[in-house]
This record gives C-alpha cells, structure tokens and sequence, in this order.
C-alpha cells in the first residue's frame, strides 16, 4: 500500500525487515516428498504422474499443474511426508504442494528448480494462519509477524529465463513486484546441480542461485521516463 | 475546445466514452465535452465530465444524411470527434471518405486492413491469427475445422459477439441465431486460444504513432471484459513494426489490439478495434493519456501531464446522479411468460449494422480462412469459397446401381464399392503397420452398423467383430465369424444370459472391477474362455461413464490389486474407447499418449505384461483417411516404446468403415417460398428418424440433375429441410440451396449416413 505525502513516497514494504526474515529461514531446506520404497508410494507417485499428464489436457507442457491445488486445500502437512500419505490427505501446505508440483514438471521434461519465497501480508492474516496451524498441532515456524515463508517452484521457460510458479495460489507470481499485501520481498532458488545455471533472468530481475535474494520492486515511473 | 465523443454505454461490456472523457478532463479541464449517444438508456449519459449531451435518435430510427450534415457542421466549426463505436466508426469513414482534420478517427481503406478475423494489417507484428474459417463454406467443412480444433472454436458475429460452440447442434443454433443478428451469413469460426489476455493500445494521428501502452487483464467479468489490469511499456519489437503498419494505413485515432498468450509464450491477434478501448483511464492512470496526446497531437494545444502514476488499475461500481434533463426512461415490459426486459443493444447497433451492410459501407476484402500461421497465407477473398462440399466419385459409382424413379422413399442405399475400398485400406494400413513381433488388427463394432453386408466385408478384410452383447456376439458368428474372431466389450456384454460361445473368443474386457471379478470367476468355471483377458480403462478428464476409473490413488490401487486377479494363462490387455470425431482429433491423440502413460503405470505396479492394446476410434471419416499412415505409424512405435510386451494393438476404426457406406434417399414433398421469391423451408419424406445423427453431423446432400444425370451436392444456401414428422425439431438439413429446376417428387440423397444414422435410425410415424 502506498502512502503518497507529496512527492515522497513510503511503502509498507520499506519497512519490512526481509533481511531478517532471511536469516531466519536461510537454513530451511526445500520441502521434498518421501518415499518407503514400496508399492504404497509406488501407486501414488504413478498416479500423480499419470493424472498430471491427463490433466495437461493436450495443453502445453510449461501450462501450471492447477489441477493440484484443486485436488489438495491448502492447510498444515505433517513433515515428513510420503507419498502414499500425500496423495491421501485433504490439506496439504505449501511446501508438499511445491514438491508435488516439482515431480510433475520434472515428469513432463520441463526443467524446473526449488523456490522459496518470503512474502509480506498483514498481521491479520498471518494470526489467522496460525490459529489454523496450531488447530492441526502444526508448527508456525513459517511465520515471522507479516512475514511468511513460501515455497513454489521456478520453471525454465527458455535459457535461464524462469517463470515462479506457486502451487498454492495456482498462479505464475508476478515478475513485477509493487511490494504491500501478498508482495514477493525475496526468492531463494535451488539449482544445486554441477551443470546448473549461474543466473537466471525472472522479468528484468537477475537472480542468482542457491541464496535468498531480495526483490526490486518496481517504482512504476516507466511513464515518467516516457513523458520527459 | 469542444470535444465530442461517442460510445458511453457503461454496463458490463463498456463501450471506451467515459475512459475517454475521463483521460480528455484530466488534460483539458477547460474544454467542452460533448457526450454522444442514441439511446438515453445509456447510463454513462450522466457521466459528470460530460459538459454536454447531444443525445440522438437510435439508430434504427436515424436519418443518416441529416445526421452526418450535423457532424460536418460541427466539425467544420472546429469541433473534434473521437468515436467509442466501431459501427459508427465505419460509417464516418464512408461519410468523410477524404477525411476531415476533427475527424479523429480512421479511414475506410485502413478499416478493412484491420478487419476480422485476417487483420490484414498484422504482418510484421510479433503475432499470430489463431486459425479460422467464414461460415460460408460448406456445413461439411465447418464441422472438419470444429473437429480438427477439438470444438475449441468460437462462432463470431462480423463486429461484436462471440459464442463458444462445444458441439455441432449449438453451432447450428447460435449459426441461425447470429445471422438473423448480423443481418450476414458471414460469421465465422475461429479456434479458441487458451491463455492470458493481453492488449496493446495506440494513439495515432495521420498516419504518425503518438504514443502506446501494453495492458494486461488482471480481473476479468464473467463475459471476459477487463475489470482489472496493468499497463506497461510496449516492447520495442513491438513498436517499431506497429509504428510502420500506422504509417502504411495513414491511421488516425486510437486503438487496440486484443491478444492472447498462450502457455508457451506465443502472441496470437484476435482483433483490431479501431477505437480507444474500455480501459483506457486505466492507461491514463499509468501516465499514458492517450486520447488527450491524441487531441494535442491535431490541435497543438499542449495537454496538462499526469503527475500520480499507478501501473496497476481496477474497476469499481458507482452510482451517480442522473441528469435532470435526462430522467431514467421507463422499463420496457418483459414479454408475456419471458425472463428478463430484453433491452440489449438500446442504441439501435444492430439496425445499424443492417443499414450499413444494405449502404455496402462494410463490405471487406473477404476473410475467407486462415491458418493462423502468422503470415497471412490463407487468407482468400470470397472467390476461393467452395460452398458445395466434394464427395469421393465411389458413392457416385455406387449410386448408379440405384433406380430412382422406382424407388420407394426414404430408403437406405448401400455404396458397396465405398465400403469395399474403405475395408480394403484399413485392412492394408493393418498390414503394413505390422511387424514380426507385433501384429496390427482392425476390428468392427457391431454396434456401429450390424448390416450383413458390411459384416461380410469386414471378415473377408481380416476385421475383428467387436461385440457389446451376446446378441451381437451370435449375429458376429451367423456371419462367418469364428469366436476366436470375437472381442466382448462394454458393461452389459453378458446380455442375454445363455448366449456365450463355448469355444475361446479372442478378448473380453471388463468394464467395471465387478465385471472383473465375474470374468475371473466364469474362467474359473471354464464357462468363459479367452485368449486375452483385459481392462477398459476411464482416464481423468474423459467425461465417460465406461471403463474402470483411475481418478484417485485408491482407484488405481483397486485396479491393479483386481489385475492380480486375472489368471495367468491368459495374456493381459487394455482397452480404451473415446470417439475423435467428439472430443476432436488432437485431443484423441492426447488421450492415447495419456492412456500409453496409465498402461506403464499399471504394467508396473500390478507386475503384470501389457500383450494387447485395443484402441476404439470413432473415428470421422475424414479424419481417419486423412491419415497417409504416418500417423499410425508413430502411434504404433510410441506404444512399443511405453509397452515394451505388446504383441497385438487392436484398432477399431468404426464408423470411420461405415458411415460412408450408406447413404439415405428421401423424396421433397413441398417448397415454401418466402416474399423474395427464394425457397426457405422445403419438406421431404425423410426424417431424424433415419437421420438422428443430424443433431451430431451434417450430411453431404446429392442431387441427380434430370437433363445431364448428373450428380450435384447441394450448395451453402437459406434452405431449411424439414422431415415429415410432426415434431418441431425434425429438420433433416440447414442452410442449404436448393438448385435450379428442382420440383417436388426429386431424390435427394443424404450421404454419410452409414454409421449410427442406420443403427439407432427408428420407426416412427409409419403407422
């Protein structure tokens, strides 16, 4: 939200403290789906995959994977999670969303990375959030004041270009970033592969791998410049 | 400065007035707006920017000379006019075919490069025209275009109006319904494109780029309207050819392109507005004031800049005063039984449309199809329109075996060289298909046509009788075929009792797991023997109520552990049904792929070698001939690729064998001709009842000239065929043209009807 005093202007998101947010989850690994090794995982991994490719529906394979969220609410997952108990549940968070979508991509031949996200809401919302996960006896580790942290997945479109989807919302996030309620404040991407990228390109932002990076945010002066 | 502008309907498909007179008052606080409209039933009348109203008459009403005198006097005063109305837009263009400097609006050769669906003048823009094709071709072709875009597609009005068409009885509905509209047979088709809206937006003064935005939706109205969006710079691979294409059309005046972005980034053009869109204070938000740069750009006189700038915008409802001078007119009374006041189009757009279409001002350079290639390749003017449909010279062939004058009518004619040459291909392409390690089979449904002769042909063409009862199966025997020839499908196959072969048949796939377990529990018995014992399978996403679903996680685990079931000694196989000619032929080859995948995840978990594959078609004709074979061949090679232990892939090519093979001949009884002298409704002896596939498909319709005995298919016309029942949906055939000479008494043969016009054909109304 912005605050227009004359010809300064305040953002909420100024003065959220994403450094710290940053510290706080700089050790939280991406969230993956486990497996037992037995049939019981088998029958769900095969099902997610093949469902997934019925759902595509002739469509294009970079097409996000809604079908998921449809299936699954977004609520508390209890970590750690397998397969065959994945499938099952009626709710699952964001990171089993995120790992489930990942396998999907990876399935259809799409190269895509772990992401995380830190984004701003309001404290209303995030004490609502954890009034949820405490109801479920889930930790709410992922909440600091109006701050979360996120997962979602960055799907490469062509080169190092990415597009960051989120699973939980059933939405590519919006490369340009105003900041304020649901506003990106910083993406961490995985490529931890040998033959990974050293960079990618999310709109006109560079991104660099396997570190929590902070979002610019866009000013929306473009016509300023255009007028002048 | 006096502005006038046109365009203020503000419901929820806005037309761009109040955008405009919005932009114009942040700009020039000090100008005269003048509000054009023809209807006080438009609310944005009372649009407080507004400084004026100069509320004409409808349009239907409108004397058109004295109109544009007004406008002339009023432009030649100093006035300017922007208009929000594409109807008007185009008339102006005929009114001032030279122009005129207040004229802030395009001129007619600039009109029709832009016109839809071709957009003529797109060459060199970063898009596509999604594939389409003008509903004066032949009712034959339209169905191939809806098929082969899997009834994607929407049916488009000239100027205004699109209705999405999921089936051919709606197309011909909505056909009927936009014609009488449009006061056109020229509509058109146009495939849907599945992606996010986006717009570019212009302002252009002679032939000079002023400035543009790029806009995309954010929020959308149930009708897909804008209600939310961003605006942003215009690429510069976007500019610069856009910059050349308004100086090659001398462009005037604003306007917007209207796109969609497909998931994999590509652009595709659906049309060129030739006006300021709804949104556009949204751009004005953004700092882009692209009506008022426009008004600057013709009069010099500068324009006040926007200082807040917002990229982002969203609509809101509000409620304003209204104008005295303008009170609310009263609510037209709902007819008698109806829903709602019918009050659209207050301003009288379609009469207008009417009047321009008789003044021929909109007559375009034709926009016959296209293949949305981009390039403009396809894009014929009306002479390339082949209205009659071509039937293959066989059915000609076959119908002189046929005696006209005596036949008794309606009648099925059987085209046996047709049927010989279709069984003869399928059973080569089997062959061909086939290798020393797996065989290709066809095999013929029943169901699809039970006539003898083509059962016949098919046994001699080394088919397979598909069967969905045991009444099917004892008819597949009394025609030759062995019960090793035999494949027991469906979920009522063990119909009626005490009618199954006491010899092995050659498969039986079970349609539910219950008729799994029965299976297993008959072999047990040795009451049911069967080389290949298997599974229809229902994927996600098929609306089908056939075959064993594999939507959730436990489905699937119920499936495999009832695969487990199944005794070993015989090979296993699945079986998967879905016709082409419905879900379209693209989405077909989908499902195969998608089936392929559930077959690996079921050969895997169940632990259990895929030998079979039976792959039911409902294949279109066409569709299926279509095919050099290509095709099939890669089909074939993918399903190796997956089943590595598939040693037979079944194909049921179904109607694509039949429907050609038999045709229906129907006598006219009586013309109706309307006040213009033209047949409009005919009636013939025939009727849905040998035809009830008409609601599905359309029939190529002959014709024996009686001087040359000629053949001749029936043309696109204004003909409707009724059948003699006396039910209110018996109509045999639309939009057809009756040729020269015919009289009450002449044949006409519907051809196509081979497939399940003959087999679920009825009696009815006989006596």
């Amino acid at each position: 939200m912005s605050l227009a005093e004359g010809k300064i202007e305040f953002d909420e998101t100024d003065f959220a403290d994403t450094r710290a947010a940053m510290q706080k989850w700089e050790h939280f690994p991406a969230s993956t789906i486990s497996h037992h090794g037995g049939q019981c995982c088998q029958i769900a991994r095969e099902w997610v995959l093949s469902t997934d490719y019925s759902q595509l529906n002739a469509g294009n394979p970079l097409t996000g994977p809604r079908w998921i969220r449809q299936k699954y609410t977004w609520g508390a997952s209890t970590w750690p999670i397998y397969w065959c108990e994945a499938v099952e549940q009626k709710k699952l968070d964001c990171g089993a969303l995120a790992a489930l979508t990942q396998e999907v991509f990876a399935a259809r031949g799409v190269r895509s990375y772990h992401a995380q996200f830190i984004q701003q809401y309001s404290e209303a919302a995030t004490r609502q959030w954890s009034n949820s996960w405490n109801c479920d006896e889930a930790c709410v580790h992922w909440i600091k004041e109006d701050l979360i942290y996120h997962e979602g997945c960055a799907v490469a479109v062509r080169d190092n270009e990415i597009r960051l989807w989120d699973p939980s919302a059933g939405w590519w996030v919006n490369p340009r970033q105003f900041g304020g309620y649901g506003g990106l404040l910083a993406v961490r991407v995985f490529a931890p592969q040998f033959n990974a990228p050293t960079g990618f390109l999310w709109g006109t932002q560079r991104i660099s791998p396997n570190q929590w990076q902070k979002i610019e945010r866009v000013r929306g002066d473009f016509a300023v410049a255009a007028a002048k | 400065m006096k502005i006038y502008i046109s365009g203020l309907y503000s419901g929820t498909n806005p037309q761009p007035g109040i955008g405009i007179a919005r932009s114009l008052r942040a700009a020039y606080p000090d100008a005269t707006l003048v509000g054009v409209e023809y209807s006080n039933r438009c609310s944005g009348i009372h649009w407080a920017d507004l400084d004026e109203m100069w509320l004409q008459r409808p349009w239907e009403e409108l004397n058109l000379e004295v109109y544009a005198a007004d406008i002339k006097e009023a432009l030649d005063a100093g006035a300017l006019w922007i208009s929000g109305v594409d109807l008007e837009i185009m008339w102006l263009a005929s009114v001032f075919p030279e122009g005129h400097k207040n004229l802030l609006t395009p001129s007619t050769a600039a009109l029709k490069k832009i016109s839809k669906p071709a957009v003529e003048a797109h060459k060199g823009l970063p898009v596509s025209i999604p594939p389409f094709v003008t509903t004066e071709r032949s009712d034959w072709e339209l169905h191939a275009f809806c098929r082969q875009h899997g009834w994607k597609v929407w049916l488009k009005g000239p100027y205004y109006e699109a209705v999405r068409t999921h089936g051919w009885d709606v197309f011909d509905r909505v056909r009927t319904l936009l014609s009488r509209a449009w006061s056109t047979e020229r509509l058109f088709l146009q495939t849907h494109v599945t992606g996010y809206e986006e717009s570019v937006c212009f302002s252009a003064y002679q032939g000079e780029l002023i400035d543009s935005v790029y806009m995309r939706k954010r929020e959308l109205t149930e009708e897909g309207k804008t209600w939310a969006g961003d605006v942003t710079e215009v690429p510069e691979e976007f500019t610069t050819p856009l910059r050349r294409i308004i100086k090659e059309l001398n462009w005037t005046g604003g306007a917007e392109l209207e796109m969609v972005r497909d998931m994999g980034g590509q652009l595709w053009l659906l049309e060129c507005n030739p006006r300021f869109p709804a949104w556009i204070y949204g751009s004005t938000l953004a700092g882009h004031n692209l009506p008022a740069l426009l008004v600057e750009r013709a009069t010099g006189v500068p324009a006040r800049r926007e200082v807040n700038v917002c990229e982002e915008f969203t609509r809101v409802v509000l409620e304003i005063p209204v104008r005295s001078q303008f009170p609310l007119p009263s609510l037209p009374e709902p007819y008698p039984g109806g829903i709602g006041h019918s009050m659209k189009h207050p301003s009288g757009t379609l009469a207008l449309a009417e009047r321009l279409h008789k003044l021929h001002v909109m007559e375009s350079d034709g926009n016959g199809n296209g293949n949305g290639n981009g390039n403009g390749n396809g894009h014929h003017g009306r002479t390339n329109i082949a209205e009659a449909p071509v039937v293959p010279s066989s059915f000609i062939d076959d119908l002189k075996a046929y005696n006209f004058a005596e036949m008794e009518t309606p009648s099925w004619l059987f085209l046996e060289s047709t049927a010989s040459e279709l069984f003869k291909r399928a059973a080569g392409l089997a062959s061909k298909l086939s290798t020393s390690t797996l065989t290709v089979t066809n095999a013929y449904s029943l169901k699809t046509n039970p006539d003898e002769r083509l059962l016949r042909i098919a046994r001699e063409s080394g088919f397979l009788a598909e069967a969905i009862s045991l009444l099917e199966v004892q008819k597949a025997l009394q025609t030759g075929f062995r019960p090793d020839q035999v494949i027991l499908n469906g979920p009522g196959k063990w119909w009626p009792e005490g009618l199954l072969p006491t010899s092995p048949i050659h498969a039986v796939f079970c349609d539910s797991i219950a008729d799994l377990k029965r299976v297993v529990a008959s072999m047990e018995r040795k009451e049911l023997q069967a080389k290949i014992v298997g599974v229809r399978l229902r994927t996600p996403t098929v609306g089908s109520r056939f075959g064993i679903p594999v939507d959730t996680p436990e489905a699937l685990k119920k499936l495999v552990d009832a695969i487990e079931l199944l005794p070993r000694e015989c090979a296993f196989g699945v079986h998967f049904h879905m016709a082409s000619s419905n879900i379209g032929v693209g989405q077909w080859w989908h499902l195969y792929e998608s089936v392929l995948r559930w077959c690996r995840s079921i050969e895997t978990l169940a632990r259990r070698q895929i030998e079979c594959l039976d792959v039911g078609g409902g294949w279109f004709p066409d569709d299926w001939q279509s095919d050099s074979g290509d095709q099939f061949a890669a089909a074939i090679a993918r399903a190796r690729n997956f089943l590595p232990f598939v040693k037979q892939i079944i194909s049921e090519p179904g109607k694509a064998m039949a429907q050609p093979s038999m045709a229906v001949a129907m006598r006219l009884l009586e013309f109706e001709e309307s006040s213009e002298e033209e047949v409009t409704e005919a009636v013939v002896d025939g009727s849905i009842a040998e035809l009830p596939m008409h609601f599905f498909q359309p029939h190529r319709i002959l014709r024996q000239d009686k001087q040359t005995g000629e053949w001749q298919t029936l043309k696109h016309g204004k003909t409707h065929l009724w059948g003699r029942l006396c039910m209110e949906h018996d109509v045999v055939a639309s939009n057809v043209e009756l040729p020269e000479g015919v009289r009450p008494g002449d044949v006409l043969v519907f051809c196509d009807a081979g497939a399940y016009d003959r087999s679920m054909s009825y009696v009815f109304g006989r006596g």
